[in-house]
């Protein structure tokens, strides 16, 4: 095999290939979350023409009342993303959200500091995050077991710690509950609450790790779909970062437990059933893929706007509750045919 | 066994003795290895042999079952490629092991990422990818999307993430199988930039003549056991193949000379098996006419980037055309994806075997299977003892080690993957075959006997599209030589005793674009 190039090779033309600025998001990277902020629109545009009449439908409370109800939904949201991005799935948020609840619900009684309680409800999510990590990472079980397992675990503990409803009477948990800023008056008004506020704080601090740092980035390359090899022939921590991502997602759905009972001033052992179907259904919606790899935290936000005007929308329609579930299953059935569209249009 | 001495100096690595068994393998056995620093040392050997499991055993993806490691005269043994890297240990891999769907910045960046405390530097991250790209003279966007690019572009972001760190000892597994010419000068400039700052660098390729360039000292493997150490100036090139291959004689001849260059006379008024008229797609292949008749081998030549790969992915269906006609046996087509295109006779091998070609949690039996299978239909499997005959067949003219078919694809060694994603595509029997680097990562014996197989199945009839970045290699399969340039096909080129390597350049380099 001789290969002689002699001098009157041509010099190839440097490797090139520039998109500019603009062209870069409109690749179909960005495509599901442009469906996700289209819907959005969409839907206040259908509000505000069904039920606008003269004193309108968009305005700063509904976002407000949003934002208010669906905190908890947020942050649950929010851990999710980390998973489902590396491909997987924790199907134990909800039970934890009611075992968290009851745990506060209990304690408080009892006479145990409220701070205490507060960090233990978090503690809690945390430890069942660990636990499917481990399980995932290092016993190697599919996510979807490990996590089914822990969901039915802390659903167990839930009828454990009571069978009834429990009320939180405590004081200073009340406060918290009850303490809110208001801005401006009537329609314009502006409530903020700590719930909000929490979950908003959750969504950046979110951003920011996933976007911004090496761990974040690592959390894509694990969803790549070859189980983390590139990624760990990289010289990045695959392992870990699986299991951390577990533990990030329990430790949310501690925070959204908190929230929850912010929310209903009750630890009840059947709270969110479900729950956790409607933070994966935020999440797909929100623009992240289901196969893992790719998706915007960000997106995850819009997903769960969308999630809490549809439950409006059917609410002033007067439609049962229910109705929510079959609108929530139609989205996400669009969105997830959307993904596999771009994906198989990507292939190509 | 000649162990040369070497200038006093110390090895930055020395592996003694090293024996790593896979259930049923014994894939290295007893195997010395050391690094000079200041020195290139190619480890050669077949497809198979060792020379990526020994790679491995020394970053610590696998744990070896014995033998010692020493780095810098510490015995050592790495848990992981992380612990390697921070030893100063930069390691490219075979495959192309990166993350598709992260930008081109993060994957030569990451993990040695500019920081402003926990916080990526973004814009630093960039041009500093950017920078260390450009030594290996790579033009391309550092925020776009690794996957946006073709394998070669891939190899090169692999090599320049493991050339941001300052190492020891730089591994480089096969980084030229999908590059061309130009590219090998730039990668050889940096690596011999390297060893003058005194980096010791362990080299792998199947390219006789890369060896022979750039190295300093050679270790043979065969069969998973050391052959020997030896002064690439000592070695001679035939005696090298003998040593990996051990055989000698009429053997060695006929690798050496490679397969008989066949030339087909003129062909009038056969209608092609495959013609495409004004076939094009906007930003990846102007439009181009194209026809192949059967028993015909048209070779695709061109540089990198040039647009041979978008070329055959519209004649296939990977790719949906925007404008002309394609026709199969002179009739129009329409082929919306690859799987009517295998229907209609037409299998694509694609370049990126990884991605879009083996399946690694299958076995070797049900990857060749795959085409035959989905051209039946589900309803109508194959019956077993004939998918037995063939993939006894193709393994066997192929020559797929371990000669299993019962083998997971993902524990054989990256040429035989390759085999086998070849013999999925011949067990369908097409009418068209398309070739997209088929050789890639192939030995050279091996690379002999499958350009043979080619000329055999198209003196049978077939036809045959083949691309390779290696121009030799299309000079000797084919007959018929289009050229690219700029994403056109600027000359078509009738293979003959006076076209040669600088007749495709000449055509490249003079072919004004119009
Ligand atoms: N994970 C594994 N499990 C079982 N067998 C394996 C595994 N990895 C490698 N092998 C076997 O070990 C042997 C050596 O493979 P290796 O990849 O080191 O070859 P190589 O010399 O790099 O070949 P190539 O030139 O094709 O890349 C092969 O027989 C292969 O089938
Ligand atoms: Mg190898």
């Amino acid at each position: 095999m001789t290969t002689t190039v002699q001098s009157q090779a041509p010099t190839p033309a440097p490797v090139r290939s520039r998109l500019s600025g603009l062209r870069r998001y409109l690749s179909p990277e960005y495509l599901p979350i442009a469906g996700t902020i289209l819907t959005l629109i969409l839907m206040l545009v259908i509000g505000e023409v069904r039920y606008g009449g003269e004193r309108g439908f968009v305005s700063p409370k509904l976002f407000s009342n949003l934002l208010q109800d669906n905190a908890y939904l947020l942050v649950l949201a929010v851990g999710m993303t980390f998973v489902i991005i590396t491909g997987g799935i924790d199907l134990s948020v909800g039970a934890v959200v009611a075992l968290v609840g009851l745990v506060i619900a209990t304690l408080l009684p009892m006479g145990v500091p409220l701070p205490l309680v507060l960090i233990i409800g978090v503690l809690i999510g945390t430890t069942f995050g660990f636990l499917i990590g481990v399980l995932v990472e290092y016993f190697d079980i599919q996510p979807f077991i490990a996590s089914l397992a822990a969901m039915f675990l802390a659903r167990g503990l839930c009828n454990v710690v009571s069978v009834q409803s429990l009320a939180i009477k405590d004081e200073g948990f009340g406060a918290l509950a009850g303490w809110s800023l208001k801005f401006g008056e009537g329609r314009d008004i502006w409530k903020i609450n700590l719930s909000m506020i929490i979950a908003v704080l959750v969504l950046i601090v979110a951003y920011v790790i996933l976007h911004h740092t090496r761990f974040g980035r690592t959390v894509y390359g694990v969803g790549v779909g070859d189980g983390g090899n590139a990624v760990q022939l990289m010289g990045l921590k695959a392992g870990r970062t699986r299991l951390w991502v577990y533990v990030i997602s329990g430790t949310c759905a501690g925070v959204a437990g908190i929230l929850f009972a912010f929310y209903t001033k009750s630890g009840f052992n059947l709270t969110g059933i479900g729950m956790e179907l409607d933070a994966i259904a935020a999440v797909v919606i929100g623009g992240t893929l289901l196969a893992g790899g790719g998706g915007f935290v960000l997106g995850t936000g819009v997903g769960v706007l969308v999630y809490g005007l549809i439950q409006v929308l059917i609410a002033r329609e007067g439609l049962d509750s229910w109705w929510t579930k079959v609108f929530i299953g139609v989205v996400l059935l669009v969105f997830v045919v959307l993904q596999r569209a771009i994906a198989v249009r990507r292939r190509s | 066994m000649t162990t040369p001495d070497t200038q006093a100096a110390t090895p930055v690595v020395e592996m003694r003795g090293i024996t790593i068994t896979f259930p049923g393998v014994k894939a290295l056995d007893g195997v010395d290895l050391r690094l000079f620093p200041g020195e290139v040392h190619s480890l050669m050997g077949e497809n198979g042999a060792g020379k990526s499991t020994l790679i491995k055993a020394l970053t610590g993806v696998y744990q070896i079952d014995g033998g010692t490691m020493t780095v810098d005269g510490v015995e050592h043994r790495f848990s992981g490629p992380d612990e390697a890297q921070n030893a100063g240990i930069s390691t490219v891999y075979q495959e192309v092991n990166l993350c598709a769907n992260l930008s081109v910045a993060e994957n030569v960046m990451l993990g040695h990422e500019p920081r402003t405390g926990p916080f990526i530097s973004w814009r630093k991250m960039r041009r500093q990818a950017a920078e260390n790209l450009a030594r290996l003279h790579v033009d391309i966007d550092p925020a776009s999307r690794l996957s946006a690019h073709s394998i070669a572009v891939q190899q090169l972001c692999a090599i320049a993430r493991a050339t941001v760190r300052d190492a020891k000892v730089l591994i480089l597994d096969e980084p030229t199988s999908s590059l061309q010419k130009a590219e090998v000068d730039e990668l050889f400039q940096v690596i011999r930039e390297l060893r003058d700052a005194g980096v010791a660098i362990l080299f792998v390729s199947h390219f006789l003549d890369q060896v022979y360039e750039i190295s300093d000292r050679l270790t043979i493997l065969r069969n998973g056991r050391l052959v020997g150490e030896h002064l690439a100036a000592e070695l001679p090139r035939r005696d090298l193949i003998g040593l990996m291959i051990g055989r000698e004689g009429a053997a060695l001849d006929a690798i050496e000379r490679g397969a008989q260059q066949a030339f087909a006379g003129e062909r009038e008024g056969v209608t092609p098996t495959i013609e495409a008229v004004g076939l094009g797609r906007h930003g990846r292949i102007e439009p181009f006419d194209l026809a192949v008749q059967p028993g015909e081998i048209v070779g695709l030549a061109g540089l990198l980037g040039s647009g041979r790969t978008e070329a055959v992915r519209l004649l296939c269906g990977a790719d949906r055309p925007e404008e002309g006609t394609l026709r199969l046996g002179g009739e129009d087509i329409r082929i919306s994806d690859p799987l009517v295109g295998l229907r209609n006779g037409i299998a694509f091998s694609s370049e990126d075997r990884k991605r879009e070609g083996i399946i690694g949690d299958l076995t070797v039996r049900e990857n060749i299977a795959l085409a035959v299978q989905t051209v039946r239909g589900v309803w109508r499997p194959v019956p077993r003892k004939e998918l037995d005959e063939l993939v006894d067949r193709y393994i066997t003219a192929l020559d797929i080690r371990p000669a299993n078919p019962n083998q997971l694809v993902k524990n054989l060694s990256g040429g035989n993957q390759q085999k086998v994603l070849l013999a999925r595509w011949l067990a369908t029997a097409p009418k068209l075959l398309i070739l997209d680097e088929p050789t890639r990562g192939i030995d050279i014996g091996a690379k002999t006997d499958i350009q043979k197989l080619v000329a055999e199945l198209a003196a049978d009839g077939m036809s045959v599209v083949f691309i390779s970045s290696e121009f030799e290699e299309v000079l000797r399969v084919s007959h018929r030589i289009d050229v690219l340039r700029d994403r056109r096909i600027v000359e078509s080129l009738t293979n003959g005793p006076d076209v040669d390597q600088d007749t495709i350049l000449e055509a490249i380099a003079t072919k004004e674009v119009a």
